[in-house]
C-alpha cells in the first residue's frame, strides 16, 4: 500500500474493518503500536472522521466518506494487481464453503430433515465439522501467505484464525463461529471485511 | 476374523476383534456380521499396521501390501466381481478408522477400482452411462482432494472425469492414478499418513490422546442401488423419529445410488413402495432393524442398498429425532424393558425437553393474526418487539426490538444483541444475520424481500423463527398441556422422582438461596447442578425463561452421572 506510513488512514481502515473498538483491538487488525493507533483516532475525532468514548472509538459517517475517497490511491497497487485478484477469487471459494460450514456447525439436521440448533450432543458430528474447518483452515493459511507477499499485514489474520481453530479444535465450541468474541467466523468475516474495502468491492450476501 | 497372508484381517463376523485392533468401523463391520445381518464383504489393515507403516518412514512394506493383495482376491472370490476389470467390476471404499474418531485423519475415498474401461461396464450393467461417468467423476474428484489436497469445485451433473483430471492437475500439478493398484495403494498411505498429519496431531496434544496408537484401514465392496429395477437404497428408522411413534419409518429411492437420497435431490418413496417391489428385501430389512434397535437399546437409524433384490446394510447408527420423539422413545423403550429409567432420563436432554414445553402461537391465534412478512427461517423461536432499522438505535431503545436490517454486516452484532428477533431482507440460511443470530440465540427471519422492512418500521411484530413467518402486532403464546405429547407426563414424573433437588417458582419460606451455599452458578448447566447437588441444596429457584421439568432433569441426569462415577473410583 503507497501509504503505509499513513497512520490516520490505516487506524480508522482497521477500525472501519472492526466497525468499533478499543485502540488495542484496532492494532491487532492492523499490526500497528497501540499508541500510535490510539493517537490517530484521538486526531481522526478532531477530524470528525470518528467518534469515540470511554476508549471506544466508531467511525462517523465523514469518516466513511473521506476513507471511500482515500481507498482508490492508497490501495491502487494492490488493486491492479492481478495476484491480488486472483487470490481473492480463492478466498472467495473459500468464504463460500466457510459460511456453509458455520451454518452445519450451528444447525444440525434433524429426523425429517429440517435443521435444528446443533446442541453439541452429536460428538461424531461436531468431530466431522471440525475436521472440514481444519481443512478450509490450511487453505486459508496458503491463501493468506499469498496475500501477505502482496500486503505483509493481512499476514496477521493468520495468527488471529490459528488461536481460534486452536481453540475450537480443543473442544471450546463457542470459537468456532461466537458472535462476542473473536471467534473463527468473527476474525474471517473481518478479514472479508478488510479486503473488500481495500479491493473495493461490495458484500455479496451468502444464498 | 481370519488372518490373510499375516497382515491383513477380514472382517467377517466369526469373531469380533476389539476396537483397540481393528478401530471402531471395522469392529462395527464385524459386529454386524456377528448378529448375521448382509453388509458388503470388507477386510482392514489393523492399527498395528499403521504403527509399522510409520516405523518404515512412511512406506507399505511388501507384506502388508501382499496380504492387502490377497484380501482384495478374497472380496473377488465371495461376490464373484474382480477388482478394476472384467465383466462384474469390483469397486471399493477405503476408509479410516481409529479406536477414537478425531479431525484430521483422511475420512472416506469412494468407487476406488474404476477406470475408463470399468465405467464403460458398469454404464452397461446399469443401463445408465450418466450414473457411470459420475462414479468416476466422484472418485477422481475424493481422489483429488484427499489424496493430493486439491481444492476443487464439486463436480456438476454434466462433468466428465477427463475434465475432473484436468482440474486436479491444474491445482497441485499431479495426476491421479489410473491404474486401480495403484488408488489403493496411495489411499491407504494415505490414510496412514493422517495419523500424523498437523492437525491429527494437535487434536490429541489437545485431549491427552496417546500418539501410541493409530488408524485401521477398511477396505468394503462397494454395493450399487442403480443396477436395474430390482435394485435401490434407502434409509429406515426402527421407529418414527418425528413423533417417536413405535413403527418403522422410512424412505426408499428405486435405482438411487448413495447420498441420493441424503441430498435431497430426489425424491423418495415411503417404505411401503419397497415392500410393494421386493417383500423379501423389505422383510430382511424390517427384521434387521428390530434386531439392531434390540442390541444398541436405541432407535436406529440404517442405511441400505438393495442390489439386484439383494438387501445390504451400510451402516447403523442412534437415530436423530425431534425433541417429541426423543420423550416417547424414552419413555416407550423403557416401558418395553429395552432400557432402564436413568438410562431413559439420560435419552433426552434438558434442552429438547424445554424445546417441548416451550410456548408456542396457538393455531387459531396464528390463523387470526396477519402475516406481513414471510421469508427463510434461520434461527428458531418466537419472540416479538417494536420493528427498529438501525443498530444503535436498537441497542438505545427501552422495552422490546425486532431489528428488522435490509442485511447485516459486523457493525450491527451489538444491535442483534439488543433486539429481541431479526428480520433481514437479503441472503439466506448461511447469511451473515442466520450465522450470528443462530450463535446468540435470538428468532430470525431472512430474506424476506427487497424494500419489505421499511415499512415496518416502528410496529410491533412477532417473529416466529422456526416458520420464517413475521406478523403484525405481538402474538399471544400458549402453554404445552404436557398430556398433549405422548410420554411427556410420564418423563417428567420420572425426573421429579429421581430429582434430589425440588424447583420453585418463588424464593419462599424455607428455600435456599443457592448463592449463600456457594452454588452461584447458573444450576441448567450440568457443571451449576451438579455443585448444587454436591452442596446438598434442596431447593431452587426456577429463573424466567426456565422450565422446572428442564432443571428436573438436568438434576437427575447429574445424580445419576455422580453415583456411577463414585461406583467407578
Amino acid at each position: 500500500m503507497s501509504s503505509a506510513t499513513d497512520t490516520e488512514l490505516l487506524a480508522l481502515h482497521g477500525l472501519a474493518v472492526k466497525k468499533a473498538g478499543s485502540p488495542a483491538a484496532v492494532a491487532v487488525v492492523v499490526g500497528a503500536d497501540e499508541a500510535e493507533i490510539e493517537s490517530a483516532l484521538e486526531a481522526a475525532v478532531a477530524a470528525g472522521h470518528a467518534a469515540g468514548a470511554k476508549g471506544t472509538f466508531m467511525v462517523a459517517p465523514a469518516g466513511r466518506e473521506w476513507l471511500d475517497s482515500r481507498y482508490p490511491e492508497a490501495f491502487a497497487d494492490f488493486r491492479a494487481d492481478p495476484a491480488a485478484t486472483e487470490t481473492y477469487e480463492r478466498f472467495e471459494k473459500i468464504n463460500r464453503e466457510l459460511l456453509a460450514l458455520f451454518t452445519d456447525w450451528q444447525m444440525i439436521p434433524s429426523a425429517g430433515g429440517e435443521r435444528v440448533p446443533n446442541d453439541h450432543s452429536d460428538a461424531d458430528y461436531d468431530t466431522g465439522v471440525i475436521d472440514r474447518l481444519g481443512a478450509q483452515h490450511e487453505r486459508a493459511e496458503r491463501v493468506l501467505d499469498a496475500f501477505a507477499e502482496l500486503e505483509p499485514r493481512l499476514g496477521l489474520y493468520k495468527g488471529r484464525l490459528d488461536e481460534a481453530y486452536d481453540k475450537a479444535l480443543a473442544g471450546e465450541h463457542e470459537w468456532v463461529s461466537g458472535a462476542r468474541i473473536d471467534s473463527y467466523h468473527t476474525v474471517w468475516f473481518e478479514l472479508h471485511e478488510d479486503l473488500l474495502r481495500m479491493l473495493g468491492r461490495e458484500r455479496e450476501e451468502a444464498p | 476374523m481370519t488372518a490373510v497372508a499375516d497382515r491383513a484381517v477380514v472382517l467377517d463376523g466369526r469373531t469380533v476383534p476389539s476396537r483397540e485392533v481393528v478401530g471402531n468401523k471395522g469392529r462395527s463391520i464385524a459386529w454386524m456380521l456377528s448378529l448375521g445381518l448382509p453388509v458388503p464383504p470388507a477386510l482392514c489393515l489393523p492399527i498395528d499396521e499403521c504403527r509399522r507403516f510409520h516405523a518404515a518412514g512412511g512406506e507399505l512394506e511388501p507384506d502388508t501390501w501382499s496380504s492387502v493383495l490377497a484380501g482384495i482376491a478374497g472380496l473377488e472370490e465371495k461376490l464373484g466381481r474382480s477388482f478394476g476389470g472384467g465383466e462384474h467390476p469390483l469397486l471399493v471404499s477405503v476408509r479410516s478408522g481409529a479406536a477414537v474418531s478425531m479431525p484430521g485423519m483422511m475420512d472416506t475415498v469412494l468407487n476406488l477400482g474404476i477406470t475408463d474401461e470399468v465405467e464403460q461396464t458398469l454404464a452397461r450393467l446399469s443401463g445408465d452411462a450418466g450414473f457411470a461417468r459420475q462414479t468416476h467423476c466422484r472418485f477422481v474428484h475424493q481422489f483429488g482432494e484427499t489424496v493430493l489436497k486439491a481444492h476443487l469445485d464439486e463436480p456438476g451433473p454434466d462433468a466428465d472425469p477427463a475434465g475432473v483430471r484436468a482440474e486436479v492437475r491444474k491445482d497441485t500439478g499431479e495426476d491421479v492414478p489410473t491404474d486401480p493398484h495403484e488408488q489403493l495403494r496411495a489411499v491407504i498411505k494415505t490414510v496412514f499418513g493422517s495419523w500424523s498429519s498437523r492437525r491429527a496431531k494437535a487434536y490429541r496434544k489437545h485431549w491427552g490422546i496417546s500418539e501410541d496408537g493409530g488408524t485401521a484401514v477398511i477396505i468394503q465392496a462397494m454395493v450399487f442401488g442403480n443396477l436395474g429395477e430390482d435394485s435401490g437404497t434407502g434409509v429406515l428408522f426402527s421407529r418414527n423419529p418425528l413423533n417417536g411413534d413405535p413403527e418403522p419409518y422410512g424412505e426408499w429411492l428405486p435405482r438411487g445410488q448413495g447420498e441420493d437420497v441424503v441430498s435431497g435431490t430426489h425424491d423418495p418413496l415411503p417404505l411401503s413402495a419397497l415392500a410393494e417391489a421386493m417383500p423379501a428385501a423389505h422383510e430382511g430389512l424390517l427384521t434387521a432393524a428390530k434386531l439392531l434397535e434390540r442390541e444398541h437399546g436405541d432407535i436406529q437409524d440404517v442405511e441400505f442398498t438393495v442390489e439386484r433384490d439383494e438387501l445390504w446394510l451400510l451402516q447403523t447408527r442412534a437415530a436423530k429425532r425431534s425433541p417429541q420423539a426423543a420423550v416417547r422413545a424414552a419413555v416407550d423403550l423403557c416401558e418395553e424393558g429395552a432400557i432402564d429409567r436413568a438410562e431413559a432420563l439420560q435419552r433426552v436432554t434438558p434442552e429438547q425437553l424445554a424445546s417441548v414445553l416451550a410456548p408456542r402461537v396457538s393455531e387459531a391465534v396464528e390463523a387470526a393474526a396477519e402475516v406481513v412478512a414471510r421469508g427463510i427461517a434461520a434461527c428458531p423461536g418466537v419472540a416479538s418487539g417494536v420493528a427498529i432499522g438501525d443498530s444503535d438505535a436498537a441497542c438505545e431503545a427501552e422495552g422490546d426490538v425486532v431489528l428488522t436490517r435490509p442485511t447485516t454486516s459486523p457493525e450491527d452484532v451489538s444491535g442483534m444483541i439488543a433486539a429481541r428477533a431479526v428480520v433481514t431482507e437479503r441472503g439466506g440460511s448461511t447469511s451473515h444475520a442466520a450465522v450470528v443470530t443462530r450463535a446468540l440465540g435470538r428468532p430470525s427471519v431472512v430474506g424476506v424481500g427487497e424494500g419489505v422492512t421499511a415499512e415496518l418500521l416502528g410496529e410491533e411484530l412477532t417473529v416466529d423463527g422456526s416458520t420464517g413467518v413475521v406478523y403484525r402486532g405481538i402474538l399471544e403464546t400458549e402453554e404445552v398441556d404436557p398430556a398433549s405429547v405422548p410420554g411427556l407426563e410420564t418423563l417428567i414424573g420420572w425426573a421429579r422422582e429421581a430429582s434430589p433437588v425440588e424447583v420453585v417458582a418463588d424464593v419462599g419460606e424455607g428455600s435456599i438461596d443457592p448463592d449463600a451455599v456457594g452454588t452461584s452458578d447458573d444450576v441448567s448447566t450440568p457443571e451449576g447442578a451438579r455443585a448444587a447437588i454436591k452442596a446438598g441444596v434442596a431447593r431452587v429457584r426456577k429463573l424466567p425463561g426456565q422450565h422446572e421439568a428442564a432443571l428436573l432433569l438436568r438434576f437427575a441426569q447429574e445424580k445419576s452421572n455422580l453415583e456411577q462415577e463414585e461406583e467407578r473410583s
